[in-house]
């Protein structure tokens, strides 16, 4: 069995790609709709219109929760005879285990997928926006309920591609030709070129923890905030903060959180003080472009307190 | 287990001194009493941290009020990714129609207590109002109303009267700002 994962953020061009490596590989394509017919056949109905619907509610749904076991007996069981291109419903997580599998996540800038967005199901921007945040906000929230895991987490693929400089017949060509080489690895090296095993560094998993795309502390502060049950959204806004003389920008911030309730950005830095001034200096400068936009930077020490406070030893301690 | 003598000098620095929370205590009484005078109010103690201040600013008013606790689950590392906060003892008396004076030690990112407000609001008292000790307003993430105020603090962490590290130093007479050794 073959298996291609496509994990895509929502405006990326994910389906097109899809049916066009569909055509290329000849793999069959497992999306929503081969899945709803494919249960419907074994009798089993979705109970809600949407995957994320079937976990987002405030009670545990079991009707819910069988679908969406079914499903992945489904989708393992059509592994068995076929070679698949799996569309979302978390098919990476599904088949994490399966080391022939390519993982390939899409990815494009929050911009581009509002303008495709518009373009594809004639939107106005304000929907569109609406739209991609209330899709993000689901998935991400669907890959915790289901399976525990950070669906922004881009080190769990194999191929990371963003689609917004790519057509995408060209990007399904890409994705055919790293399942070739993948499936097809030259010879397997024992470890690095002139590196002997024993040489080889130990890194603990802390330290190959910092390394992730979220970082965790900001994935812990995340946690914190579903805990108090605050809506955020993880970096959905670049901030242009400066222009060279013939107009282009050379330089952005992206605040890690937005709370829309609160309407407030936070960005969080655990860097030392003394490391910590460029990002202040852009918090200074974004003050002063956008003085209407409310920004809070939560430092080391801020973040450490905010921890110690509702440290493990001490989780029924006074917060406020 | 090898005991050790706290060196309370090296991690401690007094910031608001006894007779200071007492004036401060007393004056805090005076005008509440003065704003609930013939109303029906229930002081909302928040445990645990907030007893100490509870007691001690209830013994400096002169209007009759009903005491009643409420106490939630605070969020740890360790709580599961789907783990909400929950009320771990909930208040005793119902406070519909009635005026709600939440009391609480410290308030600084407003998590627990924006929570704690939206619960509360959904039982319809007559009115909801908060009074801290101490606001570290440069510590706020969610905006929540604080009616009365004692002290306003930096970003720094603070312990006694009250507030503990790790369950000690609750029992201080004066407020300290903590740092590890």
């Amino acid at each position: 069995m073959g298996i291609i994962t496509i994990s895509r953020e929502f405006g990326s061009g994910g389906e097109t790609i899809a049916r066009f490596l569909a055509e290329k590989t000849h793999f069959l394509l497992v999306n929503k709709e081969i899945i709803i017919q494919g249960l419907a056949e074994h009798g089993i109905k979705k109970t809600k219109e949407r995957l994320e619907d079937l976990v987002g509610g405030e009670e545990e749904d079991p009707d819910g929760r069988y679908y969406i076991e079914a499903m992945h007996d489904y989708i393992y069981d059509l592994a068995i005879r076929n070679d698949l291109i799996i569309l979302g419903r978390g098919g990476s997580i599904l088949f994490h285990d399966y080391p022939p599998a390519l993982h390939v996540k899409l990815i494009a800038q929050f911009t581009f997928r509002v303008q495709r967005a518009m373009k594809l199901y004639d939107l106005k921007s304000k929907t569109a926006i609406k739209l991609i945040k209330e899709q993000d906000r689901d998935k991400r929230q669907y890959y915790r309920e289901v399976f525990n895991v950070n669906w922004t987490n881009l080190r769990s693929y194999d191929l990371v591609l963003n689609t917004e400089k790519t057509d995408l017949e060209d990007a399904a060509d890409i994705i055919a030709n790293a399942y070739r080489i993948h499936a097809e690895p030259r010879e397997i090296k024992n470890g690095p070129r002139g590196v002997d095993i024993e040489d080889r560094l130990f890194i603990s998993p802390a330290d190959a923890e910092a390394d992730q795309f979220m970082h965790p502390s900001e994935e812990e502060f995340a946690h914190m905030l579903d805990f108090y049950r605050i809506r955020w959204e993880y970096e959905p806004k670049t901030f242009l903060l400066e222009w060279d003389s013939e107009g282009n920008v050379i330089e952005a911030f992206s605040p890690d959180y937005y709370l829309p309730d609160q309407d407030l950005y936070i960005e969080l830095t655990t860097q030392k003080p003394k490391q910590a001034w460029r990002k202040n200096r852009k918090i200074r400068r974004m003050a002063d472009l956008y003085p209407d936009i409310n920004i809070r930077l939560i430092d080391k020490k801020g973040f450490e307190s905010l921890l110690r406070k509702h440290s493990i030893d001490h989780d029924e301690g006074e917060e406020s | 287990m090898s005991y050790r003598k706290p060196h309370i000098e090296d991690q401690l620095k007094i910031l608001l001194t006894q007779e200071e929370i007492e004036e401060k205590v007393a004056e805090l009484g005076k005008i509440i009493s003065h704003d609930y005078a013939g109303k029906e109010l229930i002081i909302v103690g928040v445990l645990r941290g907030s007893v100490y201040f509870l007691v001690d600013l209830s013994r400096k008013m002169h209007i009759p009020f009903t005491v009643d606790f409420i106490s939630i689950s605070h969020y740890s590392e360790q709580t599961d990714s789907a783990g909400v906060v929950r009320i771990t003892k909930d208040l005793d008396l119902s406070i519909t129609g009635r005026h709600i004076l939440i009391v609480e030690d410290i308030v600084d990112t407003g998590l627990s207590l924006g929570y704690l407000l939206r619960n509360l609001k959904t039982r319809n008292p007559a009115d909801l109002k908060v009074c801290t000790l101490l606001n570290v307003e440069a510590r706020r993430i969610v905006e929540v109303p604080v009616d009365y105020k004692g002290f306003d603090l930096p970003n720094i962490f603070v312990v006694g009267y009250g507030l503990d590290y790790n369950e000690k130093y609750r029992n201080l007479q004066f407020i300290a700002e903590y740092s590890q050794p």
